[in-house]
């Protein structure tokens, strides 16, 4: 069986199955082509409803569930730190833990205008040109939700199911204070049993991920294959052409051919592997000869806060308000704001609490941080937990580099730019203003970049001197490699990356098979 | 949104007598249908004509590995997938240390810990399909201080607790739907147990209504005849949650 992949020779390979892999390998297989799914970690069994737990440490233990299994190393600001970041290595990726909020983004995130500057004159395809993909990503992914209010451009979604109590109220008080919420975009399909499965992997064919809105459907035309826990450790071929690839499938080295391939092992993943495919063919590593493979690495800083709106009930915590009051305010790019599903009891306040007071140095009286948050939770009731999406702007000195002394291994270098900070400052000061009415109590001190967030590592562009791919995503001077993971993005933009990723896998596709026809 | 467990298939080893025969009649009476392990066909048949119709018996030696394996293949094609295991088979042999032998001592490894692997194993292949399942281990405190003469069972019985731990570090995250957890029934009047014990039936009350109770809160806990054992907390741990405003945890019951 394995054997019977191994021999074949495929048209497309698909390396990573998250949101990009996912979509862009049913797209081909449901237009005739034959796809093969390479992906590092294990396809796991259907059932599982395993959360993303970043204090299991154990390499074994996280690679069973899908979790990334090592740590990253990332030195930020000069200082290296190592922590597990909220990343999938399975079937799905990451998209199986996340939330499935898949928002657009604004036209000022792809487009220049001179009332909104873009930071790079803006993306190689214009959001008008995005915007019938991003339609057909949101039929795909079965995303509900409300347009915003404030946008022109209606989306393309489903209606969500009735609000909840808790939302309803959040939803008022959030219009008495003038601001203009409204229901999230989320990829679930609400099918009987649904529980949302934000977080941990959903064991229904419900929320819509880069399996069950990717792979699964993709396995079903009869014309892919997945290689689960296989990790490809390098491309190779001639100056224009990717002729082969290797790989490790539970440790055996394994050849894999093919006509094209698409990369997809995410923005830290893709980069890294096209490093270490450096070769006579390509002595800087693979579709590197503008030198900027890895780098301009982006997050999104997340800005939480709880807030205690009035009237609302201890019904659960909400997922489905968002809003873009801030999105764009007093020419500054900030980026939106949504609810987190969580809601935070005397637990999550003391643990923040907690947080402060080791920040402060006062770590020893971490314990007595129960009495005034046990105070404040009878006070006040439960809070709701928001979080503002912060753009990140590319720096080339942002990167992901490879050691080949541990080739798999994920490491980043990251400075936070001036203009990063006073820009946080400036949003945290909106946010405060924006929710006046809420009383918003800020539950983060630092900057928190959002790891689960990475792009930008092998933008596109139309100069081969300043961008990785191509504006159809394919690698500047090779003629049969694809990305379609968030390592394109040129900016971060201030919404949730999936949406996006799916929207692009969509286009590359048809792209790649009107270039198959004209072949033909 | 879940099956009801009682819809499905309970098995509970060493039905043949004791709390075994006990758990599979109260188990019966409650309209589940019941496969009933065991090595003696005659004592089965008594379980059997004591219990009535849903119970089905069963000849199979629990630390056998391929028989239970076969054995779950055939009542998975008959009567539908096990979602019920009572792992509750267990051999009790009085023999002072300087007697066993090590065969003798692993003989009675492999009833009460290899039998308990062998029928969770086969039991699991189905529950991780559905993502469904309770299975219940019956234990024993044989561990903490064992008694003279008892090495083979003391031994045999403190390692399936540590199995019944093993198998929530595996599953516990990834299927919290298969509650997995330990009952400890108490002293009773069996052949295993004392002459002046409990009533197996009184305790098979209790075991069968946790049995059907699936209920994810309940993988990893530790149940003592009607009653959940919390974890212990020192003096000292006690002062400090009485000190930091801590809600205090109260013990489940069982009806």
């Amino acid at each position: 069986m394995i054997a019977d992949l191994v021999d074949r020779h495929w048209d497309v390979i698909v390396i990573g199955t998250g949101i990009g892999g996912g979509t862009i390998g049913r797209a081909l297989a449901e237009k005739g082509l034959s796809v093969l799914f390479v992906e590092k970690g294990p396809a796991g069994h259907r059932a599982e409803e395993t959360p993303l737990n970043p204090a299991m440490a154990d390499p074994v233990a996280r690679a069973l569930r899908g979790f990334w299994p090592t740590p990253v190393t990332a030195q930020i600001d000069g200082k290296m730190r190592s922590f597990f970041a909220p990343l999938g290595s399975g079937l799905g990726g990451s998209s199986v833990f996340y939330a499935a909020t898949l928002e657009r983004p604004e036209p000022h995130d792809l487009d220049h205008s001179d009332a909104r500057p873009h930071p790079n004159g803006g993306w190689p395809v214009s959001h008008a040109a995005m915007r019938p993909w991003y339609d057909a990503a949101e039929a795909m992914y079965h995303v509900c939700g409300e347009d915003d209010p404030l946008s022109g451009h209606p989306g393309n979604l489903r209606a969500p199911p009735p609000l909840s109590a808790t939302d309803t109220a959040i939803m008022t008080g959030l219009r008495r204070g003038g601001l203009h919420p409204y229901r999230l975009h989320a990829a679930l399909r609400h099918l009987d049993g649904c529980r949302e499965c934000l977080g941990f992997k959903c064991p229904l064919p419900c929320k819509m991920d880069g399996r069950s809105a990717g792979v699964e459907p993709a396995l079903a035309t009869g014309r892919a294959a997945l290689l689960d826990r296989c990790e490809v450790t390098a491309l190779h071929g001639t100056a224009g052409h990717i002729t082969q690839i290797t790989a490790l499938r539970d440790g055996e080295p394994i050849t894999l051919r093919a006509d094209r391939f698409v990369l997809a092992a995410g923005a830290f993943g893709s980069p890294r592997l096209l490093l270490a495919s450096a070769s006579t063919a390509w002595p800087d590593g693979c579709a590197n000869a503008s030198g900027l493979v890895g780098r301009n690495l982006m997050f999104h800083l997340n800005e939480m806060f709880a807030i205690w709106p009035k009237g609302v009930q201890d019904s659960g915590p909400s997922k489905s308000v968002g809003l873009r009051d801030l999105y764009h305010l007093d020419g500054q790019r900030f980026g939106m704001v949504q609810a987190m599903g969580i809601s935070a009891g005397y637990g999550e306040i003391t643990h923040y609490l907690q947080q402060w007071l080791a920040q402060t140095g006062l770590r020893r009286l971490s314990g007595l941080s129960r009495i005034p948050a046990a105070i404040a939770a009878r006070m006040l009731g439960r809070a709701q937990v928001f979080v503002g999406l912060l753009e990140d702007m590319p720096y080339p000195e942002n990167r992901i580099t490879y050691d080949p002394a541990a080739p798999g291994a994920i490491r980043l270098e990251y400075r936070l730019h001036p203009e990063l900070l006073t820009r946080r400052r400036q949003f945290r000061k909106a946010i405060r203003r924006g929710f006046r009415g809420q009383t918003p109590l800020f539950l983060t001190w630092r900057p928190e970049l959002n790891f689960g967030h990475p792009c930008g590592t092998l933008r596109f562009g139309n100069d081969p001197a300043t961008s990785v791919l191509d504006p159809d995503c394919r690698a500047h001077g090779i003629d049969n490699l694809h990305v379609v993971d968030a390592s394109f993005f040129p900016t971060s933009m201030g919404v949730n990356p999936s949406l996006t990723i799916a929207a692009n896998a969509l286009r590359v596709a048809a792209r790649m098979t009107e270039e198959r026809c004209a072949t033909i | 949104m879940r099956d009801d467990l009682s819809k499905g298939l309970a098995v509970v080893t060493g039905a043949g007598s004791g709390l075994g025969r006990a758990l599979a009649m109260e188990l019966v009476a409650r309209r589940v249908q019941v496969a009933g392990f065991g090595r003696r066909a005659e004592a089965l048949a008594q379980t059997a004509a004591l219990a009535g119709q849903g119970f089905h018996p069963h000849m199979v030696d629990v630390s056998d590995a391929d028989a239970v394996a076969g054995a779950f293949a055939t009542l998975q094609s008959r009567l539908g997938p096990v979602t019920i295991l009572i792992n509750n088979a267990a051999v009790y042999p009085r023999r002072d240390i300087l007697e066993e032998t090590p065969q003798s001592f692993m003989a009675s490894v492999a009833v009460n810990l290899g039998g308990m692997v062998n029928c969770t194993d086969a039991a699991l292949r189905a529950m991780v399909v559905t993502g469904q399942g309770r299975i219940m281990n019956v234990s024993t405190f044989a561990d903490i201080a064992p008694l003279p003469a008892s090495s083979g069972y003391a031994v045999s019985k403190g390692a399936a607790r540590i199995y019944t731990r093993a198998l929530v570090a595996d599953l516990g995250d990834r299927f919290p739907w298969i509650v997995i957890n330990d009952w400890m029934p108490g002293m009773l009047a069996t052949q295993m147990g004392i002459a002046d014990g409990l009533d197996p039936a009184v305790a098979a009350r209790w075991g069968v209504s946790l049995a059907l109770w699936l209920d994810p809160s309940l993988t990893g806990t530790i149940f003592e005849m009607d009653r959940e054992l919390l974890p212990q907390r020192s003096f000292k741990g006690r002062i400090k949650d009485r000190l930091l405003l801590r809600t205090r945890l109260k013990p489940r019951l069982l009806a």
